[in-house]
């Protein structure tokens, strides 16, 4: 009776860059970034993430990008598949509807680092969620900020999970 | 929300006490999708009792309450402390909804319809540059950015631009082809704003150039192009021509023309030939190899010919203004024969034409003219080339004279461009004289002279010290104080790099002066007790093991000396350090 069902719960990072940022990046920043990363969660086999239309759903691996560059293992949760989806929907009714994505501030990674923490209490590694700060550090990435604060990244090939309040 | 959590902590504080049974009360945040609170517990109490509290603050049903922790469900019956909950941790909360299963259901309804409203703010994969930047302008205020650079728009959808291989090799090739085949391509990007605002901004440039490694390497090896950089009206200078092919052009005609007229001064061509050639190939193999659209492809070729104005007219003043006696001066002013080798006896013009350039350079601090700098450059690529000049019959008996008479040769070094503007310098000197002559004869010293990595370190030393000056020209008179006896220099001097000193050098530069003065004083001075290893440098201390690192094929001197000086001279170990460093 007390047989708890465990998730095993990973997180998939891609390279938006394709590499270019490994090796522009010492150039055009003056430091050394290794990528340009997206993260989605990926657990009871469906891959989450958050874009400019909010929460998307695909199956792992299911995007544009294709497969992933990097597969971390967060660990296992016990959470259901229900409980989780519902505490999706409250995530994406609130703060991480689609109008509220800033590149910077709110982005891919600083949801699947909510999700990470929510499902096993451990986030995500620090270098992906650095990466907006490192870049904002170089003269380079602040003067590029306004041109790219207006990025939205979506990966196309997910749906939306609670869609349409791209307000 | 609020106002519950105002009424509440009284209630919750009241109720605990009597239920807790002496547990210590431990503030625990519970965590919403859409809200937090922090609520007051008993350390020991149990998860029902948890729940009772939250069900009041949140205002739902203990039976809808799904608390997780670490990726637990805490279940009714467990207690806080089974989980590890403790005073300042969070616990996530869900709260079931009842008609919670009709979302599922939705979802992919939904999906559809929003699918289509979220199109407008993403591209898809059939990538519609003009739509992305389209949706880029309207936002960025900065006018419509060329092909190249419209991938900003949606970094996913560079895949479709042609760039998606993701073997860099492969993209830059492309990106060459691409600009070959479309001249005005590169003229495009020059004429983004985007990209003019970063040509005109000189740090950043610099910045950028000094971030690439091979810059790193070709500027260690070629000083002048350190020079060149780190002086800001150079560089607009530079990136004026680089945006503008025609002036390029003209800029280039001007060039050549200063170039032919050096071709009649005797000597002096060839090894400004060399020295062209040593500088000119790296530059252009280092630009080639970058991005083939880099804007620095253009810069690298300018900035050599940038630099040549500054070298001829150097070249000027031929005609020698120090009477014989200087024309030994001290070994480290670089007083090698320039492209005569041998030919000792009568070559005081060649031997003073270096020191001839000096003296109309002099006031620019140390080593600063370009043409000290490339005959540095030489004799610690060419040790013959001071072995010879120390050997030479008439410098030995230039070197007893002087010795003899400390006067002359006094006023020989203070006239050296070594030590002008720097009183203090001098001073110092002056009092170690007799002993710096003694070293002279030396052979221990002279080996130090000859030995191209002692050379080599003194260059960098020089190069260092020229970024200061640039940098924070009021540092180099306060700096002038004589050093700090005793200053370990060590490792750090050798070590020293001028293409991160624009970050170090407010860290290093008092160092830098210190260890300078430090070091040569030692080296001439100190030598004399016996070869005393605590006051020779790290250089002259491991020689020996620099050679057999050599020999073993580690031929980066500088990494090697690091790490024998990280090693203290063990090989072993030296030799570990370099294979664990070696890039992957």
């Amino acid at each position: 009776m007390d047989f708890t069902t465990r998730h095993n719960i990973q997180l998939y990072i891609y390279d938006l860059s394709r590499g270019m940022a490994r090796n522009l990046s010492p150039i055009m920043l003056g430091k050394q970034l290794d990528g340009i990363w997206h993260t989605a969660i990926v657990a009871y086999g469906e891959e989450f993430f958050f874009g400019g239309e909010g929460i998307s759903s695909c199956p792992p691996g299911g995007t544009m990008l294709g497969p992933p560059d990097t597969v971390v293992d967060l660990g296992e949760t016990e959470v259901t598949e229900d409980i989780f989806m519902e505490y999706l929907s409250s995530l994406g009714e609130s703060t991480y509807r689609g109008d509220r994505y800033r590149l910077f501030e709110h982005n891919c990674n600083t949801f699947s680092n909510e999700v990470a923490q929510f499902l096993t209490g451990r986030p995500i590694p620090s270098y992906i969620t650095d990466l907006p700060s490192e870049v904002l550090s170089t003269p380079f990435g602040q003067m590029l900020r306004p041109i790219l604060d207006s990025i939205h990244i979506a990966p196309p090939g997910g749906h939306v999970i609670n869609g349409g309040r791209n307000m | 929300m609020a106002d519950q959590g105002a009424a509440d902590p009284g209630n919750n504080n009241n109720n605990n006490k009597p239920e807790a049974s002496e547990g210590t009360i431990i503030k625990v945040t519970v965590k919403t999708p859409k809200d937090k609170e922090e609520i007051a517990i008993a350390e020991d109490a149990s998860v029902t009792q948890f729940k009772e509290e939250i069900s009041k603050r949140f205002k739902a049903k203990q039976d809808q309450l799904v608390l997780i922790f670490a990726g637990k469900i805490l279940k009714d019956g467990d207690s806080l402390s089974q989980h590890g909950i403790k005073d300042g941790l969070t616990v996530h909360l869900v709260i079931k909804t009842a008609h919670k299963s009709a979302d599922g259901g939705s979802t992919s309804a939904s999906s559809s319809a929003s699918a289509q409203a979220g199109s407008s703010s993403s591209s898809g994969p059939s990538t519609n540059p003009t739509s992305t930047a389209g949706s880029n302008s309207s936002a960025a205020p900065t006018a419509q950015p060329p092909n190249v650079l419209s991938g900003y728009g949606d970094l996913a959808s560079l895949a479709g631009l042609g760039m998606g291989s993701a073997n860099f090799m492969e993209l830059q090739q492309q990106m060459q082809r691409q600009l070959m085949s479309n001249p005005e391509m590169l003229s495009q990007i020059m004429e983004n704003p985007l990209v003019q605002n970063m040509m005109s901004n000189p740090d950043l440039m610099r910045q950028m150039i000094m971030a690439n490694p091979q810059m790193q390497q070709l500027m260690e090896r070629n000083p002048e192009i350190s020079h060149m950089l780190n002086n800001p009206e150079l560089m607009r200078q530079t990136m004026e021509l680089a945006r503008n092919p025609a002036m390029m052009q003209e800029m280039m005609r001007n060039q050549d023309r200063a170039l032919s007229n050096l071709e009649s001064i005797p000597g002096g061509y060839n090894a400004l030939r060399r020295m062209y050639t040593d500088i000119q190939e790296p530059m252009f193999s280092a630009a080639r190899e970058q991005f083939g659209s880099n804007p620095f492809s253009a810069l690298g070729g300018n900035s050599d010919s940038g630099a040549q104005p500054s070298r001829t007219e150097n070249r000027e003043p031929l005609p020698n203004p120090w009477g014989p006696p200087n024309a030994s001066s001290s070994p480290e002013s670089g007083g090698g024969t320039m492209g005569s080798t041998s030919t000792t006896g009568g070559t005081n013009p060649s031997v003073s034409n270096p020191l001839g350039i000096n003296a109309s350079s002099l006031g620019n601090g140390m080593f600063n003219s370009p043409g000290m700098q490339s005959l540095l450059q030489q004799i610690s690529e060419n040790p013959q080339l001071m072995q010879n000049m120390l050997s030479a019959p008439y410098m030995r008996s230039m070197m007893q004279s002087l010795a003899q008479n400390p006067e002359l040769a006094s006023q020989v070094l203070m006239n050296n461009p070594l030590f002008a503007g720097n009183p203090q310098l001098q001073e110092q000197f002056r009092s170690q004289l007799p002993v710096f002559l003694q070293q002279m004869q030396n052979p221990e010293a002279l080996s130090v002279m000859t030995n191209p990595r002692a050379m080599q370190a003194l260059m960098q030393i020089q190069q260092g010290l020229q970024t200061l000056q640039t940098e924070a020209p009021g540092l180099m008179p306060s700096l002038m104080t004589g050093g700090i006896p005793g200053v370990p220099t060590g490792g750090s001097v050798p070590t020293e790099n001028p293409a991160p000193s624009p970050s170090s050098a407010g860290t290093n530069p008092s160092q830098q002066q210190q260890q300078l003065m430090q070091q040569m004083l030692q080296m001439f001075a100190g030598g004399a007790g016996g070869g005393s290893a605590t006051t020779q440098t790290p250089e002259v201390r491991f020689q020996a093991q620099l050679e057999q690192l050599s020999a073993m094929g580690f031929i980066n001197r500088e990494a090697n000396l690091q790490a024998l000086i990280a090693t203290g001279g063990d090989i072993n170990a030296a030799i570990e350090r370099l294979l664990g460093s070696q890039p992957s």
